[in-house]
């Protein structure tokens, strides 16, 4: 399977494109191309460090959130209701080749 | 020995300064996150990253979690993908034994003979199970869990009908127990004190999971002084000082770490029940770093000198020697968290608690979910959150602003965390800059 190519915009409002290879989560391919996201828990959604604002559009199409991952995002700076994920909680898909992702601000 | 370094710079210039790496003993968490952080942080030089174990560096919380789980693969999540180290250009030398340091020269040299010349040295050595010293602890079918052929091991040996004794009621012992309760083993927890998890958290959150694992047939006996394992050729029997024996076909001790500190003490770095580092994470020795499990460091946060064995901890502080070789500051101080995942239900904690901090039990634990409040001089300084994470991470800010709390608001789940806190005339941590959670 080939890569997705991801498109990121950082806290500081640079774009990134990069690669996103299919055996990664969203989290992993933003973590290893250098992206500040911290990662703590390795990608438990248990921190909150990885998360992401994705378009209204793109949210809509992916599962449900886990009860877990919504508990950290309500109390997450900025969080959107249809935008806000775990970037740890998504995992390669076809349908996410291509979208952009705003990293979050920490908080 | 700080103004001593840049003379030594100077002079190690001419030697190998000027080429050597930056080497890293140890590829747990700490070790690799800090030769991501370099890279990330823009260090260009070498990066040697030396790994006493030999399979590409992987996440040890999934060891007594996922992994044993029936029908889990054998593999472990792994840090980074081998590719990683090619593209970032971090050389990993695997199954390296490190002998000894000469800071002098600032080498180090390795068990087959070779010698590696450093810029900065950074220790990630970790820590180890605590081993169990009575008779018959080094019978076949005694276990330890720390690395993952230590969880390979153990979950080969937990099938069905297996008598399983647990040796200490804490983290590892009790994921350990809730897992082999669900492959269908016979599990006994002994525990010294008299109730589980006694060093992490308070009576309620005890009590809960003591209930939570009775219900899945995990049986307790507290005030168990374990004096001797018996067995021919494996371990067959536990006794304790009051002369109880319980059957046991496997027998796991989850009694704590130790940390792998013999070659900083060797090297005539100061230790005391681990490698002494200051807010940089610098060592005694104005060259070397130490990060992660084998640290003794003050708290940032109320002063205490502690060890922390915890992932969120091992991250920070190679942040903190990341950021210090470059030259780049420093994240704020972080409040420290740590999870334990027990028969699918989840208890995460904010903030290190202390004994004698007043307890403020927010919600009913009979529903399941609920949060533990621990107050010192009125101010939060840790919060247990048991299956349900909506007061960690308001938690982690008011720890972090020290902030003055309403006990009776706070039991009141109802009431969100942060109205529950009260005007402040003397803020606590003012210098103090939220937690990144």
């Amino acid at each position: 399977m080939s890569n997705n190519e991801l498109t990121v915009i950082d806290r500081e409002g640079s774009t990134h494109r990069l690669e996103w290879e299919p055996d990664q989560t969203m989290m992993e391919a933003l973590r290893d191309n250098d992206l500040p996201v911290l990662a703590s828990c390795g990608g438990t959604a248990s921190c909150a460090t990885c998360h992401v604002f994705l378009d209204k559009e793109v949210f809509d199409t992916l599962g449900e959130r886990s009860e877990d991952e919504l508990e950290l995002l309500v109390e997450a700076e900025g969080y959107q209701e249809c935008g806000s994920r775990l970037s740890c909680q998504l995992d390669f898909s076809r349908e996410l080749n291509g979208v952009t992702v705003t990293l979050a601000p920490e908080d | 020995m700080r103004e001593q370094t840049a003379i030594q710079d100077h002079m190690a210039h001419f030697a190998s300064a000027a080429t050597a790496p930056v080497v890293i003993v140890g590829a747990g968490h700490s070790g690799v996150a800090v030769a991501a952080g370099l890279r990330a942080r823009g260090w260009k030089g070498g990066i040697l990253l030396l790994d006493a174990e030999k399979e590409t560096p992987y996440e040890r919380p999934p060891l007594s979690k996922e992994l044993l789980k029936a029908g889990a693969p054998d593999e472990s999540a792994v840090l980074r993908k081998e590719k990683f180290y090619q593209d970032k250009r971090i050389q990993r030398v695997a199954g390296a034994a490190v002998e000894s340091v000469d800071r002098q020269g600032r080498t180090v040299l390795l068990s087959d003979g070779s010698r590696h010349a450093y810029h900065r040295l950074v220790l990630a050595t970790g820590s180890r199970a605590r081993p169990l010293t009575v008779p018959g602890a080094r019978l076949p079918g005694v276990q330890a869990l720390r690395t993952r052929d230590d969880a390979l091991e153990l979950k080969r040996l937990l099938v069905a009908g297996t008598r399983v004794a647990i040796i200490g009621a804490g983290y590892i012992g009790l994921e350990v127990a809730a897992a082999a309760a669900a492959k269908g083993c016979n599990v006994t927890v002994l525990e010294f004190q008299d109730r589980v998890m006694s060093r992490v958290t308070s009576v309620p959150v005890s009590r809960h999971f003591e209930k939570l694992h009775e219900r899945h047939g995990v049986r307790f006996v507290f005030g168990a002084a374990v004096t001797e394992i018996e067995g021919g050729q494996r371990a067959e029997r536990v006794v304790t000082a009051d002369g109880a024996v319980f059957h046991a076909d496997v027998v796991l001790a989850g009694i704590g770490v130790i940390p792998n500190q013999e070659l900083a003490a060797e090297a005539g770095l100061e230790c005391r029940d681990g490698i002494l580092v200051d807010e940089d994470c610098l060592t005694s020795d104005a060259a070397i770093y130490a990060t992660g499990d084998v640290t003794r460091f003050t708290s940032p946060i109320d002063g205490a000198s502690q060890r922390l064995e915890c992932i969120q901890n091992a991250q920070a502080q190679a942040d903190r020697v990341a950021a210090h070789i470059t030259g780049q500051p420093a994240a704020a101080p972080e409040i420290p968290w740590f999870w334990t995942v027990q028969h699918g239900v989840r208890l995460q904690t904010a903030g290190v608690r202390r004994p004698e901090d007043d307890v403020i039990v927010r919600g009913d634990p009979a529903g399941g979910s609920f949060s533990v409040i621990y107050a010192r001089d009125g101010r939060l300084a840790a919060v247990d959150t048991v299956a349900g994470l909506a007061d960690f991470r308001p938690a982690r800010k008011l720890i972090a602003q020290g902030a003055l709390i309403d006990p009776g608001l706070a039991a009141d789940p109802g009431v969100p965390l942060a109205d529950t806190i009260l005007d402040d005339p003397a803020p606590a941590h003012a210098d103090l800059a939220p937690a990144r959670i």
